[in-house]
């Protein structure tokens, strides 16, 4: 893909015309502290990697939970990980993100690098990175404020200015949720059903307008009709965001991912590849093993 | 099969489970139960009793009231509770409402009569404007200079708070006193009203009409209020504090058109008592002769138990929960904020703050008359403050409830899920913004429920107050902080060491009744704020 479908004029600022004049951009994105700087140019194609881990290992206190972790992720595909319960796949997803610097007992080792920056270095400040990352949690988490205060908060935060109506609208729609709620922008958030609430937060999560959207399991607290909603979002969201996707329900990694890696018992990457080929015709026995369902 | 055999049908009750025991233990549980609400009912309606002394009518009078008042009112409420409990709710809050907001208004009136004046209020809210246009006004012209902004914030308002103040008071020509309070208290109600009304309705027109109706009716007070016998002042609170809300709430009932029949409770109570008082007072039937009456609640203390007032006490307790609002309760949630949202969790410094925050449990079951002991050392010995005074009173009071103050924002802070912090931080917040506007706002009726609780807990301490040397009888209402002072319970314990009975029966029971009734409405403040905010859920 190239830039001009990852650029979404509404929620840029007036630094992107910028960024789209300029090559490659010669500072680092995160140390950088202005909002959104846009992606680095250059490379594109199908193959550009935007998030690779080198040797990553992750122990809560003693207890490894990711196995030196190699992986490479594309811009612009779905990336699915799969596995079954306590492999680390979640930990994985939150080590993108540095969300695990919220757990004390966290420590992570290795490289983990965003658009060719270790995040895990010092001049990284991880706020400015999940700027740049965006997330979905396993169970819908919407603020008890309004529908529109909900999709307005990572605006406010970030202390993007624009017209907010309109980036809140925008993100409503593409969310597949803006005909469900137009009428009760006002009314709280809490009061959506459960995957209306799951799509408010996938709403919330790209009104920014990330680079890359996390997804942690996403669908596994809704029924199958609000699932195969999430679904439809996410192949269409993957035009224009690079997504990673935690699930344990296999045919949904299937159905909507390029890619998939296989985490297994003890923290470890057991293969990564397209989707097809782990699921056809895997490389390793104890994957194909748990893709036949004979564990996990 | 077996039991086929030996009982003939597997169902049923048989033999083999016993349930003797757990029947006991049920019964016991009861019994416990009952025994503790019956004596603390008995009690209060001991002192109840004693308060107001109901057998001491007349049994015409007694018989006419219960025909006019009481006979009326519970068919109502048997109507509201079987045939529309909309209604009993409108009924209950609209009976409700009044007397709160009649309270409220006595508590507003005392405090510009005795703690705050009109003047000092105008010239501390003209002080906060000017100090607000001036950080509003930083804000614009300096947008980056974050940490400059941070001591305008702070320095501004001191600095405005400090002068300005002291030039309006020093000013020659000062409006008179119901001027100053339209414009100061008046004017900032009418503008609350209007942006509530328009946040609820969504509507700019209606909250326009609801503020400008409130300004006029405040200020008919300058030509009805003497008409009616009161002074403008009293109008103007009564018109702000009490007549906006409750129609306000009437408004809201009757647009919303449920439970509307609920609207008619307060009008068959307080028609019921003209009726009576009528009916008595042509049949010539003599009432009873309360000890808890108008006079009680506005006289001054007396040697004779017939004249004495419970007046200076009332003022001298709201003095010290002001004391208390403003300095207790930003430093507990402070505090709380800290230890459950900053400070480290792990490692030597978290194991200092679990003891920390074992030892804070330990300060709230420290006996109270040690806090008496440490604030007359703290504040009077080495602080210097004089003894017996509301400042003095407030700080100590305020110390005794810093630990429940502190115990109870942390549950509410920590009863925030973890889920809508993570989706903060996820959304590229700081822990600042995380804090700001996600978890002190799911927090806060948490803290407040808390908070009102301690404040009970504040209002009815003695042994502080006898401590730190609180007089006895306090004749006059303090007029500032450092004016000796007397609470209610203090007042009350005085009276219990009278030697003429009529003391420790008759005016001690009214003194307690009064500080109940405070309390239980604290109380039930604090159940009303927790309750609306749990129904989201």
């Amino acid at each position: 893909m190239t830039q001009d479908s990852m650029t979404n004029p509404d929620s840029r600022t007036d630094s992107q015309s910028t960024d789209l004049e300029g090559s490659n951009q010669t500072s680092d994105p995160l140390v950088d502290s202005s909002i959104d700087t846009g992606q680095s140019g250059g490379s594109g194609g199908e193959t550009r990697t935007v998030i690779e881990s080198r040797d990553l290992d992750v122990f809560y206190d003693e207890t490894q939970a990711l196995q030196s972790v190699d992986i490479e992720i594309p811009a612009e595909k779905v990336t699915a990980i799969i596995g079954p319960s306590g492999c680390g796949k979640s930990t994985f997803l939150r080590c993108i993100n540095r969300m695990n610097d919220l757990v004390d007992a966290a420590r992570i080792e290795g490289a983990l690098n965003f658009e060719g920056k270790n995040v895990y270095d010092d001049d990284v400040d991880p706020v400015v990175l999940r700027r740049k990352i965006g997330m979905v949690f396993q169970s819908p988490n919407p603020f008890p404020k309004s529908i529109y205060d909900n999709v307005a908060y990572g605006l406010n935060v970030q202390g993007i200015e624009g017209d907010y109506d309109a980036i809140v609208e925008k993100a409503l729609r593409r969310a597949a949720l803006w005909d469900e709620v137009k009428d009760q922008l006002d009314s709280s958030g809490l009061d959506l059903s459960g995957g209306q609430q799951q799509r408010l937060c996938i709403a919330r999560a790209i009104a920014p307008d990330p680079d890359v959207l996390l997804m942690d399991e996403p669908a596994s607290a809704l029924d199958p009709v609000a699932t195969s909603k999430i679904e439809d979002l996410i192949e269409e969201l993957s035009e224009e965001y690079t997504v990673v996707i935690v699930t344990h329900n296999m045919q949904q990694a299937a159905r909507i991912s390029d890619k998939t890696a296989v985490f297994l018992t003890g923290g470890e990457l057991a293969e990564f590849d397209n989707t097809d080929k782990i699921f056809e015709n895997p490389e390793s026995q104890r994957v194909e093993d748990y893709i036949t369902g004979k564990f996990g | 099969m077996a039991t086929d055999q030996q009982t003939g049908t597997w169902y049923g009750t048989g033999e083999a489970v016993s349930r003797v025991r757990g029947q006991a233990f049920k019964t016991l549980c009861l019994s416990a139960t009952l025994l503790a609400l019956l004596s603390v009912f008995v009690l209060l309606l001991y002192v109840a009793n004693d308060a107001f002394q109901p057998l001491s009518a007349d049994t015409g009078w007694l018989l006419v009231t219960i025909g006019t008042v009481v006979v009326p009112s519970l068919a109502a409420v048997g109507y509201y509770y079987t045939r529309d409990t909309r209604a009993g709710e409108t009924a209950t809050i609209a009976l409700g409402l009044p007397i709160v907001s009649l309270l409220l208004t006595g508590g507003v009136f005392i405090t510009f009569e005795h703690v705050v004046s009109v003047y000092q209020w105008l010239s501390i809210l003209v002080s906060l404007a000017v100090a607000g246009g001036i950080v509003y006004a930083h804000s614009r012209v300096r947008t980056e200079a974050d940490l400059e902004r941070l001591v305008v914030v702070v320095a501004v308002p001191a600095l405005a708070l400090w002068f300005i103040p002291k030039l309006i008071l020093s000013l020659p020509m000062l409006p008179t006193q119901s001027i100053a309070l339209l414009g100061s208290f008046v004017v900032p109600v009418a503008v609350v009203v209007g942006l509530f009304v328009r946040r609820q309705r969504e509507n700019d027109r209606d909250g326009v009409i609801a503020a400008v109706l409130t300004l006029v009716g405040a200020a008919a007070g300058f030509g009805v209020a003497p008409v009616v016998g009161i002074t403008p002042f009293v109008w103007m609170l009564l018109v702000t504090v009490t007549a906006v809300p409750v129609s306000l709430y009437v408004e809201s009932v009757i647009r919303r058109g449920a439970g509307v029949s609920g609207l008619a409770f307060p009008l068959i109570v307080v028609g019921g008592i003209v009726a009576s008082a009528v009916l008595t007072d042509t049949l010539g039937f003599a009432g009873p002769t309360p000890w808890l009456d108008w006079g009680f609640l506005t006289n001054v203390p007396s040697r004779t138990p017939e004249d004495a007032g419970f007046y200076p006490p009332l003022v001298g307790s709201v003095m010290m929960l002001l004391i208390i609002i403003i300095s207790a309760f930003p430093v507990g949630v402070g505090a709380a904020l800290y230890l459950e949202e900053y400070a480290p969790q792990r490692g030597r410094w978290g194991r200092l703050v679990d003891l920390i925050e074992v030892n804070i449990g330990n300060l709230a079951g420290v006996p109270s008359v040690v806090y008496g002991v440490l604030g007359l050392a703290l504040f009077i010995r080495a602080g210097g403050l004089g003894s017996g005074t509301a400042l003095v009173g407030g700080f100590t009071v305020g110390l005794l409830i810093l630990p429940i103050v502190i115990i109870s924002s942390q549950e509410a802070i920590s009863a925030v899920p973890d889920s809508m912090r993570q989706a903060s931080y996820g959304m590229g917040a700081t822990k600042w913004q995380t804090t700001r506007n996600v978890v002190l706002p799911e927090a806060l009726p948490g803290i407040m429920t808390g908070n009102i609780l301690a404040m009970g807990r504040a209002i009815g301490e003695t042994a502080p107050l006898l401590i730190i040397g609180a007089p006895a009888v306090v004749r006059i209402a303090p007029n500032s902080f450092t004016n000796k002072f007397s609470a209610m319970p203090r007042q009350i314990y005085t009276w219990s060491g009278e030697i003429d009975a009529a003391f420790r029966h008759g005016v001690l029971a009214a003194g307690v009744v009064t500080l109940l009734v405070v309390l239980l409405l604290m109380n039930g403040a604090a159940i009303l704020i927790r309750n609306k905010y749990q129904r989201r859920e």
